[in-house]
């Protein structure tokens, strides 16, 4: 059996893309570890349209529901994962933990994850102080000294997730000035439980059984200096997930595919890409399930003239 | 065997691993450890870890298993689901 269109992970993106394939009667598959995407961990999405508030495991049930509701349509292919994807002829072969499959074009949904700091101690450390998510560890923290490494968005919601635990929270910023929004800032510096550290660069974390320490270098006195932190929250951004496309289209210098944005075609003929994988500028879920939409009719059209 | 899922209110992974585990018929105690620092230290002690989702395992024979994070493939295999 040759496929349509194999449909490489879970967010919004994908699931746009299969319900869109499932309706033009594409032979389809999804492939994904599981249905929710990033923002499974947030507490409450404000600006996905249609709902004014909605917390992110319920975001998640919806698109999954959605998803399985044209289960006669599309074969999905949950707890499972893409291990390749290799040419073959005018076809690919899609790899997974499961078996292999045969398919005319490939959209390619995989998302981004967490930047890293990639400084030694962090993997050791990771659970046992270190944490991605402030939501849900905060609580951890109760009366401890914490740092957040990151000067966005991201890094202020932690502070204020940490507010109500921590006895004092490091902030650490790359840049003079902090980039997340101006009404965050705001409720950070008027805790009174917050230092900011600007111009610095985090080297090391330390500790024995879990976290003691934070070794940074600050730019401006150009040394380096250590906190004494129970925990330390890392919000540096996303990277996009696309190793498994490595050498098979063209990426930009941030590991981005790149798409054409009128199509979602990648530099390889029946590879298609959506959501934050690619070089789109604005990561937001909305934007991620237009784009797979668009990547998914282009599919269709492809396949259409498929060996014509 | 008895399952424990450590969680708090907030964490989104919690509530997938829970509908999850809900989904399976698996039957388990669930601590939300925001509620007390007691808790919070015990799970602390108990497991090593310092972040949830963590669900701990403790079999009949006295062994004990703990998984950190959602890990649907764990679960599925140790839970035999």
């Amino acid at each position: 059996m040759v496929f349509d269109t194999i449909i490489v992970g879970g967010g919004p993106a994908a699931v746009a893309a299969g319900v869109y394939a499932a309706r033009k009667q594409m032979k389809a598959m999804l492939v994904a570890d599981q249905i929710g995407g990033q923002s499974v961990v947030s507490d409450g999405i404000a600006n996905w349209i249609g709902d004014i508030l909605i917390p992110g495991p319920e975001l998640a049930k919806k698109l999954k529901d959605h998803l399985e509701s044209y289960k006669e349509d599309i074969s999905l292919s949950l707890q499972d994962t893409v291990t390749s994807i290799e040419r073959d002829g005018d076809m690919f072969l899609v790899k997974t933990k499961k078996d292999v499959y045969k398919t005319k074009t490939v959209i390619v949904t995989t998302g981004g994850r967490h930047r890293k700091l990639g400084v030694p101690g962090e993997d050791d450390f990771n659970g046992k102080g270190v944490a991605y998510c402030a939501t849900c560890d905060a609580p951890f923290f109760r009366d401890k000294d914490v740092a957040v490494v990151g000067g966005g968005n991201s890094g202020l919601e932690s502070v204020v997730d940490l507010l109500p635990y921590a006895k004092k929270v490091y902030l650490l910023a790359r840049r003079d000035e902090l980039r997340g929004d101006p009404i965050t800032q705001k409720i950070v510096r008027d805790s009174g439980k917050v230092e900011i550290l600007y111009k610095t660069n985090t080297l090391k974390i330390s500790g024995s059984a879990m976290v003691e320490s934070l070794l940074y270098e600050d730019k401006e006195a150009n040394e380096e200096k250590e906190l004494a932190v129970q925990g330390v929250f890392v919000e540096i951004g996303t990277v996009p997930n696309s190793s498994l496309c490595k050498g098979l289209v063209d990426l930009n210098d941030r590991e981005e595919i790149i798409v054409d944005h009128r199509t979602f075609s990648t530099s390889m003929n029946g590879i298609y890409a959506a959501g934050d994988v690619t070089d789109e500028l604005y990561k937001q879920n909305n934007i991620a399930v237009g784009d797979a939409i668009k990547a998914t009719l282009s599919a269709y059209e492809y396949v259409k003239k498929f060996g014509n | 065997m008895n399952i424990t899922v450590y969680s708090t209110p907030s964490c989104g992974y919690c509530k997938m691993e829970k509908e999850f585990l809900l989904e399976k018929g698996v039957e388990f105690k669930e601590i939300d450890i925001s509620e007390s620092q007691e808790a919070a230290t015990q799970m602390v002690e108990k497991t090593g870890q310092m972040g949830v989702p963590v669900t701990m395992i403790e079999r009949e024979d006295g062994t004990e298993e703990v998984v950190v994070g959602f890990d649907q493939e764990k679960l599925t295999k140790l839970l035999s689901l």
